[in-house]
């Protein structure tokens, strides 16, 4: 099996069986949509043999793509790069595998053939930088009869293929084609609200159940693909441990403190098992209250926490929830190390929620990405039931 | 709402300029002025407030800013102020190792999703007005074909519209088939075409809503202005 090495996405394919092929089409204008590029990585860092296919861009832009996420192209003796590009635009090449014709599909399948028969029997991927490009210079027709048959020779090699497309308004009877063409389309399009990102959905997979499914991610340089939630906020009433509960999850962290209290919305950013979310702390006192609608706007989820030693507060508490509104939330039942701390079940039982109580100490950091988890996957649960 | 073209009489001849929001060809053989009805464009919406993008194909963005420093001394503080940011397409392709603060670096005039998404980070403030100059559209189609640019400037012209972006799109006349040349035409809401005919300059407009003439027009070089002497109105003498 082949992974893609994006999180998230590689749960919902179960991996790419070889002979398979996939493409990423995407929203023309998304900011960083070179997905490829990143599966490429993903599967030579696991000693792959990983094929890239340039046809529009230089060999040479290769390194600079790679230096961006500070990736060093010459350690990956098990990549080969076939250069469809230079024979295009009239340059030189030091490339190995040219593309001769660049207008004729079959020059791409006769490199592509001959570097698969020279393998050696090692699974892999060909990742190719523009299939839009590759209908646009050999005819689309020629080109998807033509990329029928490399996803055919490369799956008897043990290779499962992936295509970054460029969803440019083609014909509809093209489009369907495509579709039909390849085993699995995934579209990546941009959502504009509280910040940029970019939403995949799996319109097509003939391997398994998991059509539909979706989720927004952000290519960060040099980190790489992160499933990206632009706003968790953080409730709960005063003193039950907000702050202390952010820091323990947070890479960086802006405090509004005065005192010991926070007086305004503290900002941090997660960065947890290849997801990032933003994180907003409300402050608890009573006086914020009215303002928890506007702060809290565009949430996509909620942490209330709480103290377990104070259940006088927990009707307060929930007035705060249900500012909100229906979305996704996790109650954090903080200070489990003080005596008298109510447990789980209780803090559940006298809250009158159904699930979702997670026991944390975020003092030591004890339970913080346990809630973080179960937040994130609810959120990704609420956005596919949408 | 018009957006000035800079040049005085042209500006007469479009009843004020071109619509705001409209996407215009500059189509013309080399040498002949193109170049100089762009840059005006540009440097009469920096006197507007307007900010300007350039997508340069043939030149670097550090020659294009040289050039617009000579035609307007004014032009280096809106450079600093960040009112113009440049798209260049050329440097990389040709390994010339630039850097600058306002530009993008594209590495391929193939890749045209980066032009357009680069494009696209640039008009994000609201309630603001930009000025996009396109030079040229002519190397996209050499490089790849005019139906995939015109696929390009389908979406692009679109993203302009919403954003408020008044675009011009330069083409040289010669290098294309008239398909093509229709092809991207039929994208436009205007065109000013130039010719060359004997000894003179002629230029005219379509499209472009509300003119006074469409007839060929006489134009003088001069350095760096261009100077309309055909008459187009009651009174004037060519």
């Amino acid at each position: 099996m082949i992974e893609t090495g994006i999180p998230k996405l590689d749960e919902y394919l179960e991996g790419i069986p070889p002979g398979k092929s996939l493409v990423f089409s995407v929203e023309p204008g998304v900011e960083e949509s070179d997905v490829g590029i990143h599966v490429l990585h993903h599967n030579l860092e696991k000693g792959k043999r990983g094929i890239y296919v340039v046809s529009e861009s230089s060999p040479k832009n290769v390194v600079r793509k790679f230096a961006d996420f500070n990736w060093d192209v010459k350690r990956y003796e098990n990549l080969t790069i076939v250069d469809g590009y230079s024979s295009l635009v009239g340059a030189p090449t030091e490339e190995k595998y040219v593309v001769e014709e660049p207008h004729d599909i079959r020059s791409y399948e006769d490199a592509l053939l001959e570097i698969l028969e020279k393998n050696g029997g090692q699974e892999g991927v060909i990742v190719f930088d523009s299939l839009s490009n590759l209908l646009d210079m050999c005819g689309e027709r020629e080109a998807l009869e033509g990329i029928e048959r490399i996803n055919k020779d490369a799956g008897s090699f043990g290779f499962a293929t992936i295509y970054n497309f460029i969803a440019w308004p083609y014909k509809e009877a093209l489009l369907y084609r495509i579709k039909r063409t390849f085993n699995s389309i995934i579209e990546i399009n941009m959502v504009e609200d509280v910040a940029t990102r970019q939403r995949l959905t799996i319109k097509k997979i003939d391997w398994n159940n998991n059509e539909g499914k979706k989720f927004d991610f952000k290519i960060f340089k040099p980190e790489g693909i992160r499933v990206y939630i632009p706003k968790i906020s953080v409730i709960g009433p005063y003193q039950s441990g907000k702050t202390t509960f952010i820091k323990a999850m947070a890479r960086n962290f802006t405090p509004v403190e005065r005192m010991g209290a926070t007086v305004g919305v503290e900002h941090a950013t997660v960065d947890y098992k290849g997801y990032r979310a933003e994180i907003f702390g409300i402050p608890g006192q009573e006086r914020f209250l009215p303002l928890l609608d506007k702060l809290g706007a565009s949430s996509m989820g909620v942490f209330l926490v709480v103290d377990s030693t104070k259940p006088h507060e927990f009707e307060y508490a929930k007035r705060m929830l249900e500012r909100f509104g229906e979305i996704p939330f996790v109650v954090v039942a903080n200070k489990q190390d003080l005596p008298g701390a109510l447990r789980k079940e209780e803090v559940k039982a006298r809250m009158g929620v159904q699930e979702d109580v997670v026991e944390s100490v975020a003092t030591t950091g004890q339970g913080v990405y346990e809630a973080f988890e179960r937040m994130v996957e609810k959120i990704l649960e609420w956005l596919n039931a949408r | 709402m018009l957006a000035k073209t800079g040049i005085v009489r042209l500006d007469e001849l479009l009843k004020g300029g071109i619509p705001l929001k409209s996407n215009v060809l500059v189509y013309a053989p080399p040498f002949i002025g193109r170049e100089i009805i762009l840059k005006r464009f540009a440097l009469s919406g920096l006197e507007e407030g307007d900010d300007i993008i350039f997508v340069l194909t043939d030149k670097s963005f550090k020659d294009m800013s040289e050039e617009m420093k000579k035609l307007d001394e004014k032009f280096s503080e809106y450079e600093s102020q960040g009112r113009i940011r440049y798209i260049d397409v050329y440097s990389t392709g040709v390994e010339l190792q630039e850097t600058g603060e306002w530009v993008t670096f594209v590495d391929s005039p193939i890749n045209r999703e980066r032009i357009a998404s680069s494009i696209i980070q640039l008009i994000k403030k609201e309630g603001k007005r930009y000025r996009l100059v396109f030079d040229s559209l002519s190397t996209l189609i050499v490089y790849s074909d005019a139906k995939a640019v015109f696929r390009f400037l389908q979406v692009l012209s679109g993203m302009c519209k919403r954003s408020n972006v008044t675009s011009m799109f330069s083409m040289t006349r010669g290098m294309h088939e008239e398909i093509e040349v229709q092809t991207i035409k039929h994208l436009m809401d205007g065109v000013i075409e130039m010719r060359e005919e004997g000894a003179r300059f002629q230029l005219r407009v379509q499209g472009c809503g509300e003119v006074i003439s469409r007839h060929w027009i006489d134009y003088l070089l001069e350095g760096e202005e261009i100077r309309l002497t055909g008459a187009f109105r009651m009174g004037r003498v060519a």
